[in-house]
């Protein structure tokens, strides 16, 4: 059959010829399928019987095929060539789509080794990075000793000693140079004259207030809040309240706190 | 009772006739319309919404070479109705002559014990479980494409090769353990 239409080409005779193979196939093919209609239906409902005829079908066929002699398709040669010439070029087509298949599929793989070469090169890359860094993390630590870590720490604990002496001292230069005493203070002004003298023995200086508040601070910090007496000078109070360096209390306005700077 | 038997009539020159049964005649149409469209040989779909098949045009039917029953897996009733219809086919149908085509696989609704049940059911008559994609015109032309090449085996197109000899190779099996997730 599948000859059938390469014959349209092929001389009267070859033609009359494949058609009479056809014929003669036919009528084989009618015989065996009147057999078939009169065999007997045999119906089995447990799938065990019908694997098993299955299984019988399969070797019938299998016999069938070892046993079959291979058979030319025609005597005559041109229908041969062109019988063939149809299988070659369906068997050509057939084999492009397979190579350009397999084109397709090496290139993906060839773009997926280039990013996992990629990959392995930055992976690399890393591992040297980091083996570095553990390397000298390894020298390090191998140099250092308990006396070395010792006097390093020694060493920063004075420079913060002399930070905060230098601190220190500004500040108190500062105090000294821009507020004064209340005392100085009223004795250069004219109008703070008129305030009474007895208050002002008891003053203590900004320096102090603050040092009072620092304290206080730093020893109770549960609780850092200290009370305002006559001798701490009111303007001073509202100084260091409008600049933000003491907060009053919430509940108690004549206890004040140091600002928490931390 | 009245069979479908695969040899009760002579076969047709160069022609493959293959049967859809889909009890929701969804994905039928569509299926046809592409199978019809092969060149080098005549293919003639009929369909079924179940089997057995009307007794009226017994005469004018040819002989039926490959039957697929379509199974959508979320719905229970696609699936009960192929089972039934599976009486009615001659045994010698499920020598090769059978297969079945689950639509929906992917569905979060279907229910993986449907497809195991189905997949039970293929494995047990030896044929042949393919899966396809009804919703986009790719899906349809690969299950096309493979139902063809069951077909011309089938209808006895291919030379050397037999419906019974590809069944063989091609039936659905059972994995061992059924619980293990599968791979589809």
């Amino acid at each position: 059959m599948a000859d059938g239409r390469a014959a349209a080409q092929l001389s009267e005779a070859a033609q009359s010829e494949l058609l009479d193979m056809c014929e003669e196939q036919f009528a084989q093919l009618e015989k065996l399928q009147n057999e078939i209609i009169l065999c007997e239906p045999d119906f089995c409902e447990n799938p065990q019987e019908q694997s098993v005829k299955r299984l019988i079908a399969t070797e019938a066929e299998l016999k069938q095929w070892s046993t079959v002699e291979p058979q030319l398709l025609a005597e005559n040669p041109k229908i041969l060539l062109e019988a063939g010439k149809e299988e070659m070029h369906k068997l050509c087509s057939e084999l492009e789509m397979v190579a350009s298949c397999y084109e397709a599929k090496r290139d993906k793989l060839k773009e997926t080794m280039e990013l996992e070469q990629k990959w392995l090169e930055e992976n690399k890359q890393m591992l040297a990075a980091a083996s570095g860094h553990n390397e000298r993390l390894q020298i390090e630590k191998e140099k250092l000793s308990e006396h070395t870590v010792l006097q390093d720490i020694k060493e920063k604990i004075q420079k913060m000693k002399v930070y905060q002496e230098r601190l220190m001292e500004t500040l108190g230069y500062i105090l000294e140079k821009h507020i004064p005493l209340p005392q100085e203070d009223s004795s250069t002004n004219k109008k703070k004259k008129n305030v009474p003298h007895e208050i002002h023995e008891n003053l203590i200086s900004l320096n102090e207030i603050l040092e009072i508040l620092m304290n206080k601070a730093l020893n109770t910090p549960h609780d850092p809040y200290v009370v305002i007496d006559d001798t701490f000078w009111p303007p001073y109070v509202e100084m260091l309240l409008r600049y933000g360096i003491a907060v009053r209390h919430h509940e108690n306005n004549f206890k004040i706190r140091l600002e928490t700077f931390f | 009772m009245s069979l479908l038997k695969p040899f009760s009539k002579l076969p047709g020159l160069n022609t493959a006739n293959i049967l859809l049964v889909e009890s929701e005649e969804q994905f039928q149409q569509s299926l046809a319309d592409a199978l019809v469209e092969e060149t080098s040989v005549t293919v003639n779909v009929r369909l079924a919404k179940s089997l057995p098949l009307p007794m009226e045009n017994d005469e004018s039917r040819p002989r039926i070479d490959l039957v697929v029953f379509i199974i959508n897996l979320t719905s229970e009733l696609s699936f009960q109705s192929a089972e039934a219809s599976l009486k009615y086919l001659d045994p010698g149908y499920f020598l090769g002559k059978v297969c079945f085509m689950v639509t929906n696989a992917r569905n979060a609704s279907s229910p993986a014990e449907r497809l195991d049940a189905v997949r039970k059911l293929a494995s047990s008559l030896h044929c042949p479980l393919l899966f396809a994609e009804d919703q986009t015109p790719d899906g349809v032309a690969s299950a096309t494409e493979r139902l063809l090449t069951i077909l011309k085996v089938a209808a006895g197109l291919v030379p050397i090769a037999t419906a019974l000899y590809v069944s063989n190779l091609t039936r659905c099996t059972l994995p061992l353990d059924i619980d293990l997730p599968s791979f589809d």
